[in-house]
């Protein structure tokens, strides 16, 4: 019943739309279009509509899937940067991922100078990876998570009993199904992965890791690891804290010690302790090739020039964060943010999920960055059993 | 020989409407084109699979990107000017005669068009629920109950 009354409406609103060509009787449908002009068509719209699209119908749902709306998207220059939110329901070790995308609705607006109340909601919401039959997210630690342009790689252990492991899972983002991808030559546990030039370096987590094994290359254009020879066993030992990747050299720090690493050219340095004072060890990532991290209700990032961290300025308009746990995320060279607060009035402990998308600029000699607050939006209800492992953008 | 911009070519939509173009407007159209070029468009180019209300506003458009086509590369004052044009020429549709001029467009091969319709699409659909964009695209909802359900239940949100 409800169907006819939106038919109905809508057809109304064309007729209002269109004052020289009338539509045609309510009764005559719109024509059909073949694939290949519903893809020309999908590959125009923004990418956060597509979960909406795919609950359509299965064949739209397998469109929204194909490979080749992904490749008319990069032919018609229309790649977005995609957020995918990695969450676990405690004590329920399985990993849930979610991807953030746009509820249907033409009454809402984005931009937050122009929401009167800001407590009303700018439709963004998470949508849960659930692809009918796709096998099910393999577990993954968040050092471990790397994204190459429309993949998500997930690398290493611990997989089940806490062990270390060499398996590779991909989340191939288009699909949105998950594959094994070629194996390490080495098993890890809790090994911190990071991206130059589309090769993934893979440093510790080994156990008795020496310098012939330490690190590993995987290029994801010719899908095939290498060792690399390294200091880093001597220097950083097997348990990695913090690792990160700036001005292509991998900063790697455990055992006390920091390590810079250029694999373009095989160098090495010794990195000094400013830079891992005060970085935050959870809310942390490099965002348009300068590290950020989120601690006790602000952002700081690093300023390799100097070597001082420094404050993130300007950011303003944000409801209250909690004062240690935000996860920060590369979202196109902007930051994403993403944190959760208990709901006050509820009695039966829920969470909700927010996000907030920062534009970054530099300022005053590079020597200042100053964020603006692009939107925040509540993004999803959850139990007080989940957390937000991880937040990481992938190239649609 | 004639030039393009006198030499006319008369274009037959399937319901016998008749049109005369100068070869430049009936060459934005790549399969007319190619029609010209192996020297078969003597008379009448029957185009069967488009209307004369749809072959008119193809016309129309083929005409102003003639007339008003930017100088070069560079011309960024006439690009917008023509950008312009497109988006107020588009506001005067509905959906049915969108799809319509989707497909003779693809059928007589003009990008540009091609490109300005699905776009005009796009623009339309992304705050469509799904019901509302099932009776758009005229397509079936093949999922079965238990599914739909499924999709229903985890997300909610699509549906409100």
């Amino acid at each position: 019943m409800s169907s006819t009354v939106k038919k109905k409406r809508k057809t109304k609103k064309n007729k209002e739309l269109s004052p020289i060509l009338l539509p045609s009787p309510e009764s005559t449908p719109n024509p059909s279009l073949p694939d290949d002009l519903l893809i020309s068509c999908f590959a125009r719209v923004s990418r956060l509509y597509y979960p909406t699209l795919s609950f359509v119908s299965k064949s739209f749902g397998s469109l929204i899937a194909s490979p080749e709306l992904y490749k008319t998207r990069s032919l018609l220059n229309r790649t977005e940067s995609c957020l995918y939110v990695y969450l676990r329901f405690h004590p329920d070790p399985t990993p849930y991922w979610y991807t953030l995308c746009r509820r249907p609705n033409p009454n809402i607006t984005n931009d937050i100078s122009i929401r009167k109340n800001k407590k009303k909601p700018c439709g963004y919401v998470l949508a849960a990876i659930q692809a009918p039959h796709s096998p099910p997210a393999p577990p993954a630690h968040w050092a471990g998570l790397v994204s190459v342009g429309s993949n998500i790689y997930n690398i290493g252990g611990p997989i089940v009993d806490k062990e270390a492991s060499s398996r590779v899972s991909i989340l191939d983002c288009r699909s949105q199904t998950w594959l094994e991808g070629p194996k390490m030559q080495v098993e890890r546990k809790y090994p911190a992965a990071n991206v130059i030039d589309g090769k993934i370096y893979v440093v510790g987590g080994c156990k008795d890791c020496d310098k012939s094994n330490w690190m590993e290359v995987f290029d994801t254009k010719t899908q095939v690891w290498e060792l690399v020879s390294s200091p880093g066993a001597k220097i950083c030992g097997d348990s990695i804290h913090k690792s990160a990747v700036i001005d292509e050299k991998v900063y790697v720090f455990g055992n006390c010690n920091g390590l810079a690493l250029k694999p373009k050219d095989g160098t090495w340095q010794r990195v000094g302790w400013e830079m891992e004072s005060g970085w935050a060890w959870y809310s942390y990532n490099v965002i348009g090739n300068v590290l950020y991290y989120y601690n006790d209700g602000g952002f700081k990032w690093y300023d390799t020039k100097v070597r001082v961290w420094r404050n993130l300025m300007g950011v303003k308009g944000l409801p209250r964060l909690p004062n240690y746990i935000a996860r920060l995320a590369d979202h196109g060279g902007k930051m994403a943010v993403l944190w959760d607060r208990k709901v006050p009035s509820s009695e039966d402990k829920k969470k909700t999920i927010w996000c907030a998308v920062i534009a970054l600029e530099r300022r005053n000699n590079d020597e200042e960055i100053w964020g603006k607050v692009e939107w925040y939006d509540a993004v999803l209800a959850v139990p007080e059993s989940c957390r937000i492992e991880y937040a990481i953008s992938a190239t649609l | 020989m004639a030039s393009s911009s006198t030499n006319k070519f008369v274009l037959k939509s399937n319901d016998d409407v008749s049109f005369e173009v100068t070869e430049a407007v009936a060459r934005e159209f790549q399969v007319i084109a190619h029609i010209i070029d192996d020297d078969c468009a003597k008379k009448a180019i029957p185009l069967s699979n488009v209307t004369g209300e749809i072959l008119s506003k193809m016309i129309e458009y083929g005409k102003k990107h003639i007339e008003e086509a930017p100088v070069d590369e560079e011309d960024e004052e006439g690009k917008k000017k023509l950008q312009i044009w497109d988006e107020e020429f588009m506001k005067q549709f509905n959906m049915e005669i969108v799809f319509q001029l989707i497909l003779a467009s693809n059928y007589l091969n003009n990008k540009g068009l091609l490109d300005l319709t699905c776009c005009t699409v796009a623009d339309h659909i992304k705050d469509m629920t799904p019901d509302e964009v099932r009776t758009l695209f005229n397509v079936k909802n093949d999922y079965t109950t238990e599914e739909e359900e499924e999709i229903r239940k985890e997300n909610s949100w699509a549906f409100e």
